[in-house]
């Protein structure tokens, strides 16, 4: 096995190769985006392009991807181009290759109509073929044929029309039919990744630097791909849930600002069947659930940091919290529906449902108060203490204010994750589906004093009340119909208000923790 | 500065005969006098030290070391690292007791009164003796509220609106405070127009002085430093040093330092460690650099050893 050694501090001069190398890589990023995109319906691969269909465009991209891949590989093997492979790709890639190639082999071996040890048996040799090529050829070839190989094959297979928009299969032995219109962008995808890696590596001219230059390439792919999925779930939504957000919407006249859907609640009478009441209900509850959960959460981060003695009874106490935040929300609702249900009243209420959130965003607080105080450095508290201050007052006055931003971050990830949780709001709040204006939980108004214990009352915390993630559920079990207009834009717009009001609530979130930090930082 | 009293002299002329002895590995291992780690002076004693010995768990960080510190002076402490000398400057305000593993045993005598006794009140011990540590670590508070943190505390001035209400506003005491522990700590011309600035962002060697003026705003008797200016450059060491040398004329300061030189530089009367948590000489500043009276304290200040 030969290996090209480099010397040279200055690398001779291969434009050319890298221009052809460049523009594969970035041929590459084109194609597997195209994949992307019809793979989530954004472009269809029966779009006409030039003569053919989008398939047939995307099956010559990659057939000239795998030609021009495996032309860099043989190019810097046949030594035209200066190059410093090792002598292998590594085990890494070729693990990846044994995979790709055993489900190409045993693939085609079914489409030849061979039986189940059949298909096994070609699928194990093309895999160990491609293993042994990638781990023992030297590095130039074996990271690019195998790739190139893939991407020409499934090129070929597109052209030819062999796989196209009407292909499907049967999966033997499952219940399951693969359709052209997703296998398709998913063989382009992985076809493009390979290449692109690969071209990439030759790109920097194999070794050391190709790798650093092909890792780069495969990790902004994939991370790019993971955004747009982020990107395209939030547009989804947005676009869906606008024109029933924005539904009358009116700037002036005698309001300020007219926002239907927001103030109406759902009943015959309103020209905009609104969200009212699920959306204050939400509102309250957070309240409540953060009223409860944040003091008692760092109380105990404080105990459990400060002045417990570390050992068995904290290690208990951390695997209990880490169960506890774990635990399916099912099983709290279930808890509060059993347990605090009939010690209010004996019916869903907003207190009962505020609880119940409360101990589920309880453990989170305590789990990264404790963290934000454990990592307040010991240097305050000594420096507080030689200066004779005492421990509760240090606690106080040095380390909380020290940990607010950490104990800020948990409770933004808290209540993002309780404000849109619908099982223990389902059997703790209930509330109806279309509940009109007058359903709205007014809890600052609800204050009474009476003459016996508790003294103070408040009927509306005793009442049953919609939630918004409860309402969108019970909108779709109950078959979106009922006295509104148009039940799917309705639907739609409450899922968007939903997904608003998670952010806002984040956004506030951030925004005390950006200011606190501040104020300790500057 | 000391005379040389006849015995000592004495000593001196004995040294070359009886001062080590020779182990079985051929080494040879001084002994320690304990007439070595006496010293008097005509100060007042601020300090007692007697029979101190500290256990972390079953390790001995301190061998039963006895020693006096005069009032108004500064007084050093060096030696390599590990051999206990900031175990001891924590013995004297009693942090140690922050570190569970640790126990003390002995007594340590602040005007007369032992520290270690069971009634003494930590708040106010570690009000009349306060500490500066090794890294500058001002809180991340404002450089007015890192000096006021102290008095604050512990009731001597009450800011708000609660206070504000019942009269008893200190907001001018306050000021007034601040003031006069920056410019004792020789910080007041560089933040007095950045008094509501976070601290943070302060250079080191001004956070370290920043530290020093928080010490002084309780208003101690006794500073102890532990290795004040091992993190700050040149020039905020000396201008710490200068500050040291001044707060002795008012406070008693007692400094752990790797530094001889600086040892050399502030320090009245320097008290040698060595490994073991052994205190080996303990004498005046001059005395121990240019003629210490043990072996293997010379090894270490000429560098031989440590």
């Amino acid at each position: 096995m030969s290996r090209a050694t480099q010397n040279a501090l200055v690398r001779e001069d291969r434009g050319g190769y890298e221009a052809v190398a460049a523009s594969a890589v970035g041929l590459s990023g084109v194609v597997f985006a195209v994949g992307l995109a019809t793979l989530v319906d954004i472009v269809s691969i029966t779009t006409p392009v030039g003569n053919g269909t989008l398939s047939v465009a995307l099956g010559a991209a990659l057939l000239g991807l795998g030609l021009g891949t495996s032309g860099l590989g043989l190019a810097s093997r046949l030594g035209y181009v200066d190059a410093s492979p090792q002598p292998s790709a590594g085990v890494v890639a070729a693990t990846a290759f044994a995979g790709v190639w055993f489900v190409i082999g045993a693939f085609a071996a079914q489409e030849a109509g061979l039986g189940t040890p059949g298909w096994l048996a070609i699928g194990f040799v093309s895999g160990a073929a491609a293993f042994l090529l990638t781990a023992l050829r030297r590095e130039d070839v074996g990271s690019t044929l195998p790739a190139g190989s893939v991407a020409v094959l499934f090129g070929v297979a597109l052209v030819t029309g062999f796989a196209g928009p009407g292909w499907e299969r049967v999966l033997v032995g499952y219940n399951a039919t693969l359709f052209g219109d997703t296998v398709i962008p998913v063989v382009t995808m992985v076809a493009s990744l390979l290449t692109g890696w690969a071209a990439a590596k030759s790109y920097g001219g194999f070794g050391a630097r190709g790798r650093n230059i092909g890792a780069y390439v495969l990790i902004y792919l994939i991370v790019l791909s993971i955004l747009a999925v982020l990107v395209g779930l939030l547009a989804f939504v947005i676009i869906r849930g606008l024109p029933g957000l924005l539904n009358g919407v009116a700037v002036g006249g005698d309001q300020l600002l007219r926002w239907p859907f927001l103030t109406n609640g759902a009943s015959l009478l309103a020209e905009v069947p609104g969200v009212f009441p699920a959306l204050i209900g939400t509102v309250w509850l957070v309240i409540g659930a953060v009223l409860f959960a944040v003091p008692t959460g760092v109380g105990a981060a404080v105990f459990l940091s400060e002045f417990a003695e570390q050992g068995r009874f904290t290690g208990v106490v951390e695997v209990a919290t880490n169960g506890l935040w774990s635990t399916p929300s099912i099983v709290f609702g279930l808890f509060g529906a059993a347990f605090l249900i009939p010690r209010f009243g004996n019916q869903k209420s907003l207190i009962a449902g505020m609880l119940t959130l409360g101990f589920m965003l309880l453990p989170l607080v305590l789990i990264t108060s404790r963290e934000a105080i454990l990592a307040v450095p010991d240097e305050y508290r000594d420096a507080s203490a030689a200066l004779g201050v005492s421990k509760w007052e240090t606690i106080r006055s040095v380390v909380l204010p020290a940990a607010i931003p950490g104990i800020t971050t948990g409770i933004i990830l808290g209540v993002g994750r309780i404000a849109g949780e619908t099982a223990p709001i389902l059997l703790t709040t209930g509330g109806g589906v279309l509940p009109g204006r007058s359903a709205a939980p007014n809890v600052l108004g609800g204050f009474q004093l009476s003459a016996s214990p508790p003294f103070v009352t408040n009927p509306a915390l005793l009442e049953a009340t919609s939630a918004l993630p409860y309402q969108l559920y019970a909108l779709i079990t109950a078959g979106l119909s009922g006295n509104i207009e148009d039940p799917q834009q309705f639907a739609w717009g409450l899922a968007l208000t939903l997904l608003l009001v998670v952010l806002l609530f984040y956004a506030g979130g951030i925004a005390t923790r950006y200011y606190f930090r501040k104020k300790l930082h500057q | 500065m000391s005379q040389i009293d006849p015995e000592n002299a004495a000593e001196q002329e004995n040294r070359a005969n009886d001062q080590s002895v020779s182990t079985t590995d051929g080494e040879t291992v001084e002994e320690t006098r304990p007439e070595w780690t006496e010293h008097d002076t005509d100060a007042e004693t601020k300090l007692a030290v007697e029979g101190l010995d500290v256990y972390y768990n079953d390790d001995r960080a301190l061998n039963n070391v006895s020693m006096d510190i005069p009032e108004r002076s500064v007084t050093a402490l060096i030696g390599p690292s590990g051999c206990g000398k900031s175990t001891f400057l924590r013995c004297l305000n009693r942090m140690n007791d922050r570190i569970r593993s640790a126990t003390v045993d002995g007594t340590v005598e602040l005007d007369g009164t032992d520290i270690y006794d069971g009634g003494v009140d930590l708040v106010e011990l570690r009000k009349r003796v306060g500490m500066v540590f090794q890294s500058p670590n001002p809180f991340p508070k404002s450089i007015r509220d890192n000096v006021s943190y102290g008095p604050r505390k512990h009731g001597d001035i009450e800011t708000g609106v609660l206070s504000r209400l019942t009269g008893r506003d200190g907001s001018e005491r306050e000021a007034e405070l601040v003031e006069r522990s920056l410019k004792q700590a020789a910080l007041w011309s560089e933040v007095r127009d950045r008094l509501s600035d976070n601290a943070l962002g302060l250079s080191g060697g001004q956070q370290q002085r920043l530290c020093i003026a928080r010490c002084l705003a309780v208003d101690p008797e006794v500073i102890l430093m532990d290795e004040p200016a091992s993190a700050l450059d040149p020039i905020a060491t000396s201008k710490i040093e200068d500050l040291i040398a001044e707060l002795s004329e008012e406070y008693t300061v007692v400094i752990v330092t790797h530094s001889m030189q600086q040892a050399a530089r502030v320090s009245d009367q320097t008290a040698v460690f060595l490994t073991g948590g052994e205190l080996v000489e303990y004498d005046d500043t001059e005395r121990i650099f240019e003629n210490p009276e043990s072996q293997r304290v010379a090894d270490y200040i000429s560098g031989k050893f440590g």
